[in-house]
């Protein structure tokens, strides 16, 4: 796809502001009704779904230029899917989301992109991770946890457990990965790690840099067919994502590796006996839907067809193109998970699962516009207050950190806390 | 005039740098806009660029702005949520009477506030308060409100002050514009005007006094446009609601359903005949059941309906499922039965009000030869339906064909009026899309109110159009059929429908003059024309606020400027064309 294959998406789109609304029928109330970060905080109708349609289209058609505003329009969104969700309310041939990524492939290809993002792919390219972190120190985390590394303990792992950079470098979130680790051990999972994991690229891809990701999925692909991987776990749902989503687009379709997360494994193994939570945990809990986890956590269906007409003039793919709507992603997992919990109360915000409010560490904002994301971040913990709770759950290392590290309007915080975690301490 | 630096300076001093723009790509997103490829030289994508956009936040900002626009000489184009081509600036060179000058759109999305007098069922919003929010507060408190025909997303401001705010509601509840009780008007020469009760200071409570009543003034011929000024606040009444105060939103996305409580009814009902469907209406109205009502899902067209809804209620399914689920057994059956329908949702009071609206419904279709549809009055789609037409939240279903639909006819009149057009409307629409450049959705694909006051009595029809925007063929029969209608009407002695009001996107001032300056009451623009000479006589605004000058009242003048060309009309059909 290129920029251009957008332009009619542009032409159709009919303004309707959908794309800055979560899904109409779930609005409850005024201050929580909005869906897109991105316009809340600038207005600029251009901050939206359809506006960022218009913009390329406008810059296609030669009708303007890149501009600093113009980067800005693009970068500053946190491609959380929001519009598209709601967009797909009432169409069929509209794909913002997706719109909006290639925009930022796009600018890369011409070089305008926010003044952080070289510094950050470099590191990428030097190093094999976001952090820019020593790969040796990769697997750190998993020291004294008597867990099998590959390449170090066996050749050959049929099942993978990817930490994901952000766990596997900051110390903040260590206790996050060694608990979901501990977790799925003593559920009974048979797992290794790779001690020199790389970078999913899932963040390269988001920023527009798509060569670094593919670079990134063809190292983790061969790796995984060499070490005979059939199935990956991670407890990071961009990996997670990135794995499900992007990686068959490289792999083709017979990728034929089971991607999970961390609650879906914790889940399975609850429901099967093997995990059994009995110690109380008093403790009153809303949960955050992490965007790469629920509404883009939706399986990843082969397509490779074209649009066609019906009835004249309807617009629809041959053969049907999947819709990614949010109506599948992965929500009740790591809700019966919590629920599995005793003590645990689990409440939810107005705006959840297809409909959730956005943490605002997606795509790559808080390295580019940090306060946007603290913005973003804190009117989700401003929501998650409303609920009473004391500690907002969630299954995303971007989502744990800011949140974790997020001031609501009164300024007040919230613990930050991984599912697994709480899990952990039931066990 | 292209806007100055000075005047640029301006704004940025009164809003803020960060609240105003004139970055081209950033200025396209206001230009882009619903149906503008109709009334554009050669279908192009966008309406004349705005100089800037500029987002005001309070009252006294919007001021400033207009009063820097009588200074700097510039117009002023307001929108709440900016939803169609007259919300944006509409001239290029040469096509604006008077004076050249750019236009600064005002982005109203900075003005949302919203409190609710719950005692006294009033609500007080702001220009970007869209009716879905305005809904679920008042929902909370016991009471609901009239949502516009246009849907959910739309704002009330805008839907009450600026249009007529006409909804699935509205027999029951009001329009939007008669639910006023008050508003604040910054006029195009920067006064505050605030109407009403609230003129006298005594509060919003009602919108004719004690104290100034300008709403004539402000609405116009068909309300406004943003050509006269910006509304900057207004109090709505609330209507009752009969229903549970926790919105128990159930079901995936995309059909979301509304369990329906005890005091509920919901049903798709029909009728053999377009005589039965006016008697239908009358009935209801004389036995004032329902909650809300509407002609909804025959917008999807008559031949496609039945099986389209079926289809959007499965989530597993899409449109390109549509063509398979209209071989299905009995589809064929359904789309008979339901040839003809309404959607009607009865709200008691009571259980026992409840049913005795279940009694008086059933005895009506019993007296029109009506009947209640089976597969759409299940549990699921009574839900479903209870969902949609209480929150119209899926309007923009409009677009799901192929992103762009225009909506011809909908003349308002009492149901034996409308019945003389359907069959002239159904008809014209099979002729324009037999070419297979517009969606082939017929019979008709007629949908309307069923009231468009309280009580009922008067209502109308809007035949929905839809045309693929990205493709120019398809645009094309979409811009003639605009112009087919108008010669239609015409054969049955009907005045022309929605589609002139876009046709006359098209025209220059001097052209909207001509034709207003030779309609039937002409006068009406007469007296707005004195209007604007008080509130904007600098002509700061738009002339979505019709009026004509006096040298085309006295026929002095006429139009210098050329029709815009039309891009072409597409072959007809060949004789025996197969469509759907």
């Amino acid at each position: 796809m290129a920029l251009e294959d957008y332009r009619a998406d542009a032409m159709r789109c009919n303004r309707c502001s959908y794309c800055k609304w979560i899904p109409q029928d779930r609005i409850k109330s005024w201050e929580f009704a909005k869906g897109c970060p991105s316009v809340d905080y600038r207005h600029f109708h251009a901050y939206s779904g359809g506006g960022r349609l218009v913009a390329g289209l406008s810059l296609t058609d030669g009708r303007s230029e890149i501009t600093d505003e113009l980067i800005d329009v693009v970068f500053e969104c946190t491609l959380c899917g929001s519009c598209d969700v709601s967009c797909k309310v009432c169409r069929y041939d509209m794909h913002p989301l997706s719109g909006a990524k290639e925009f930022r492939h796009y600018l890369v290809d011409k070089g305008a992109v926010p003044a952080a993002y070289p510094g950050i792919i470099a590191k990428l390219r030097d190093t094999g991770n976001m952090a820019g972190a020593p790969q040796a120190k990769r697997a750190d985390w998993a020291e004294g946890m008597g867990i099998k590394k590959l390449g170090v303990d066996t050749d050959k792992a049929e099942v993978l457990f990817h930490a994901g950079c952000l766990y596997s470098f900051n110390p903040a979130l260590r206790n996050v990965v060694q608990s979901s680790a501990r977790v799925l051990a003593k559920g009974g999972l048979d797992f290794a790690i790779d001690g020199d994991e790389r970078c999913c690229g899932g963040k390269a891809y988001d920023m527009g840099y798509r060569d670094d990701f593919a670079a990134a999925a063809k190292a983790n692909l061969e790796k995984w067919a060499a070490a005979g991987v059939k199935t990956v776990v991670s407890p990071c749902a961009t990996c997670f994502w990135t794995f499900k989503r992007l990686y068959p687009t490289v792999a083709g379709d017979d990728y034929g590796i089971e991607i999970l997360h961390t609650t879906q494994v914790a889940d399975r193994l609850i429901k099967e006996g093997k995990l059994k939570p009995t110690k109380r945990v008093p403790m009153k809990v809303t949960y955050q839907d992490p965007c790469h986890l629920g509404r883009q956590g939706e399986d990843y269906v082969p397509w490779h067809g074209e649009e066609k007409k019906i009835f004249g003039q309807a617009v629809v793919y041959d053969p049907p193109r999947p819709r990614y709507n949010g109506a599948f992603g992965v929500y009740e997992p790591p809700r019966d998970v919590l629920k599995a919990i005793p003590g645990v109360e689990l409440v939810e915000m107005e705006r959840n699962k297809e409909a959730a409010w956005c943490c605002g560490g997606g795509g790559a904002v808080p390295q580019a516009y940090p306060d946007f994301a603290d913005f973003t971040a804190s009117k989700r913990l401003d929501e998650a207050q409303s609920t009473g709770a004391e500690a907002i759950a969630t299954a995303c290392s971007s989502c744990n950190r800011i949140l974790g590290n997020a001031k609501a309007a009164d300024g007040g915080t919230m613990k930050a806390i991984d599912v697994l975690e709480l899990l952990e301490q039931s066990l | 005039m292209a806007l100055s630096n000075e005047a640029y300076e301006a704004l940025q001093a009164i809003v803020g740098e960060r609240n105003v723009t004139r970055d081209p790509a950033i200025l396209d997103g206001y230009a882009l806009q619903m149906l503008v490829e109709l009334v554009r030289p050669n279908c192009g994508h966008y309406m004349p660029r705005a100089g800037a956009i500029v987002m005001p936040g309070s009252t006294e900002e919007v001021q400033a702005i207009v009063k820097a626009a009588n200074k700097y000489n510039f117009g002023v184009k307001p929108h709440g949520t900016g939803w169609y081509h007259w919300a944006s600036p509409m001239y290029d060179p040469g096509t604006r009477y008077g004076d050249e000058k750019d236009t600064v759109q005002l982005d109203m999305r900075r003005m949302n506030s919203i409190e609710i007098d719950e005692k006294n069922g009033i609500a007080i919003v702001g220009p970007y308060v869209i009716h879905a929010q305005l809904h679920a507060e008042a929902i909370k408190r016991g009471w609901s409100c009239n949502i516009i025909g246009a849907g959910s997303s739309c704002s009330v401001v805008a839907a009450a002050c600026a249009y007529s705010g006409i909804g699935a509601g509205t027999m029951w509840m009001g329009g939007n514009a008669e639910n006023v009780l008050g508003m604040e008007w910054v006029t195009p020469s920067g006064e505050i005007v605030r109407n009403g009760s609230l003129g006298s200071g005594d509060g919003w409570f009602c919108g004719e006094g004690p104290g100034p009543s300008v709403r004539g003034i402000m609405r116009g011929t068909l309300g406004s446009r943003g050509g006269m000024g910006v509304y900057t606040k207004c109090a709505v009444r609330l209507a009752h609601w009969p229903g549970s105060t926790d919105w128990n939103v159930q079901g995936t996305v995309p059909a979301y359903r509304l369990p329906l409580d005890k005091t509920f009814r919901v049903y798709t009902v029909a009728v053999p005949t377009w005589d039965a469907w006016t008697d239908l209406y009358y009935k209801i109205y004389d036995n004032e059941i329902g909650y809300t009502l509407h002609r909804q899902y025959n917008l999807a067209g008559a031949e496609l309906a039945p099986a389209f809804w079926l289809m959007y209620t499965d989530p597993t399914k899409q449109l390109s499922d549509l063509p398979a689920m209209l071989d299905e057994p009995g589809m064929a059956e359904l789309t008979e039965e339901m040839r003809i329908s309404l959607q009607i949702v009865m709200a008691g009071r009571s259980e026992a009000d409840a049913e005795l609206q279940d009694k008086v419904l059933d005895k009506i279709l019993e007296e029109v030869g009506g009947w209640k549809v089976e597969k759409y009055c299940t549990q699921d789609m009574a839900e479903f339906t209870n969902m949609y037409m209480n929150r119209l939240g899926h309007k923009e279903i409009n677009y799901v064909y192929a992103g762009n639909y225009i909506g011809s006819w909908m003349q308002a009149g009492t149901p034996d009026w409308v019945k003389g057009y359907i069959p002239v409307a159904a008809a014209g629409y099979e002729r324009d899309y037999r070419n297979g450049l517009l969606v082939q959705a017929g019979g008709d694909s007629m949908m309307g109110t069923v009231g468009a006051y309280p009580g009922g009595g008067i209502m109308g029809l809007e035949q929905f159009v839809s045309y693929d925007g990205a493709d120019h063929e398809s645009t094309a029969a979409a811009w003639y059929h605009m112009d087919d209608a108008v010669e239609d009407a015409k054969t049955i002695n009907y005045p022309p429908g929605k589609e002139a009001l876009y046709i006359e996107m098209r025209y220059t001032d001097e052209q909207a003059f001509d034709k207003w300056s030779k309609s039937k009451q002409p006068w009406t623009y007469v007296f707005q024309r004195e209007i604007r000479k008080r509130y904007d006589p600098n002509y700061v605004g738009d002339r979505q606020y019709n009026w004509i000058p006096e040298e085309w009242e006295r026929g002095e003048k006429h139009a210098s400027t050329p029709i815009m060309p039309g891009p072409g009309r597409p072959q007809p059909a060949p004789e025996g064309y197969p469509t759907i």
